[in-house]
């Protein structure tokens, strides 16, 4: 039985038996794992809070080898990072940004880079508009995990950029002549692609400094997209941040 | 499984679909159920059966019932002024054991998850508002569990009701009763903080 010690932020957990509990953590030395922390949902467990989810702590687990599940054994809260569960809309997109974590990257599959930049990501959203930074998280997080979309030439034909009327698929943007053979493709305008370039490279101080103006709703479509073609389903938390919308709204019409 | 008798195969099936059940435990179970006599089994097969044709959802409160309105909806000795929301019918029931709230309920049926895309349209929060509407509710106590989904779940509501001139309150957090100061985090020493009371 090996034990095992690590850095680790919360991305998901669900019921297990009675008192149980499977949380999924996202960690820097052994990348995605997860496991079981036992009688967790009793109210005088001594996991406590430190299971809930965003959290950033002190991992450490027992690898029994005999299954993909590890045995937790305490988690050691470091930054608890409260206030992305106190407003639904950081909650969403802070949801949102786990939920590419989690659905990007594969099991026991090492990657620090990507650790440093969710737990900054995370922790930049506690103050900054949450909207904006998870933006820049995604476009960041598809560069790390390999699903960078080429910006600078039509994936089809080699065009360079800009052209009018482009589009963004699988490898990044299509031009108008190639489009009709591809499907699901997302129209992205010459701003959107811009602000999508300076997400990606400029310092992260920089861009979440910066407001994004009337292309971060563009953007988030275009984002969103193209993470449904690489999870194979529309992301959950865009369901759940859509709702939010919709609430603000009739809470707005009811006031 | 080919080499256990149909019906003893057919009742291992069956039960390790159950929650937390897994196929040990099914086997473990059926090999006991198969040692019992006839009429404990029986009645085992009937309290399964009627729990699928006699109880149902309240249509006020949502909770589990044979009797619809509910015993705690027809009760004219509860407070009907004040409804206490909850998750699930089993967070009701241990609001009920502690003997202190003598209001109505209304049960939602789940609780807001953004990773696992249930959203308000999942939940009963439209049958809510439909009960507070017209009605004389003073105040609506959001007894939602204090983990991110039942927290998002009172945020939402909590904004949603605002406009409806109700007192909203929530349940208090913070360390449970017998536990250790020093074996808490971070997290609930601070709610404990915030919700601390003058002792008179």
């Amino acid at each position: 039985m090996a034990l095992g010690k690590s850095s680790a932020v919360v991305i998901g957990s669900f019921p297990l038996g009675e008192s149980d509990r499977v949380v999924t953590f996202f960690s820097r030395e052994y990348g995605k794992v997860r496991g079981v922390a036992r009688a967790s949902r009793r109210p005088r467990s001594r996991f406590a809070g430190a299971l809930e989810l965003f959290t950033v702590g002190e991992l450490v687990f027992f690898d029994t080898g005999r299954s993909e599940l590890l045995r937790i054994d305490h988690f050691d809260v470091v930054r608890p990072l409260a206030r992305l569960r106190e407003s639904l809309e950081r909650l969403g997109h802070a949801s949102w940004m786990v939920e590419c974590v989690n659905r990007l990257t594969g099991e026991r599959d090492p990657h620090a880079a990507l650790y440093g930049l969710l737990t900054r990501g995370l922790r930049s959203m506690e103050v900054a508009p949450p909207g904006r930074v998870a933006l820049s998280f995604v476009a960041r997080c598809l560069d790390q995990t390999g699903h960078r979309p080429r910006l600078d030439a039509c994936v089809e034909c080699g065009r360079r950029a800009p052209f009018p009327r482009a589009r963004l698929g699988e490898g990044g943007l299509v031009c108008e002549a190639c489009a009709p053979c591809l499907p699901g493709l997302v129209p992205i305008s010459p701003a959107a692609t811009a602000a999508l370039e300076r997400l990606r490279g400029a310092p992260w101080e920089d861009v979440i400094g910066t407001p994004l103006g009337r292309t971060e709703g563009e953007l988030k479509t275009v984002l969103d997209a193209h993470m449904t073609r690489l999870i194979g389903m529309a992301p959950r938390a865009t369901k759940f941040l859509r709702e939010v919308r919709r609430l603000s709204k009739i809470a707005g019409d009811r006031a | 499984m080919a080499y256990y008798p149909e019906p003893v195969a057919r009742l291992i099936d069956a039960l390790q679909r159950l929650p937390g059940i897994g196929p040990k435990t099914a086997q473990r179970l059926t090999f006991y159920m198969l040692k019992r006599p006839p009429d404990e089994v029986r009645e085992l097969g009937d309290a399964l059966l009627a729990v699928k044709e006699k109880i149902t959802y309240c249509r006020t409160c949502f909770n589990v019932t044979d009797e619809d309105p509910c015993r705690l909806c027809s009760d004219p000795r509860r407070d009907e002024h004040v409804i206490c929301v909850v998750e699930e019918p089993n967070d009701l029931l241990a609001m009920e054991r502690t003997g202190e709230y003598r209001g109505r309920y209304h049960v939602l049926l789940g609780a807001l998850s953004p990773l696992d895309g249930i959203g308000p349209d999942d939940l009963k929060i439209r049958e809510l508002l439909a009960r507070l509407e017209g009605r004389e509710t003073t105040e609506v106590i959001l007894a939602t569990n204090p983990n991110v989904e039942g927290e998002a779940t009172a945020l939402y509501l909590a904004k949603l009701l605002r406009p409806l001139a109700v007192r909203i309150t929530r349940i208090a957090r913070g360390l449970p009763v017998g536990g250790d100061l020093e074996y808490a985090d971070q997290v609930t020493l601070s709610k404990a903080l915030e919700g601390r009371r003058e002792i008179s």
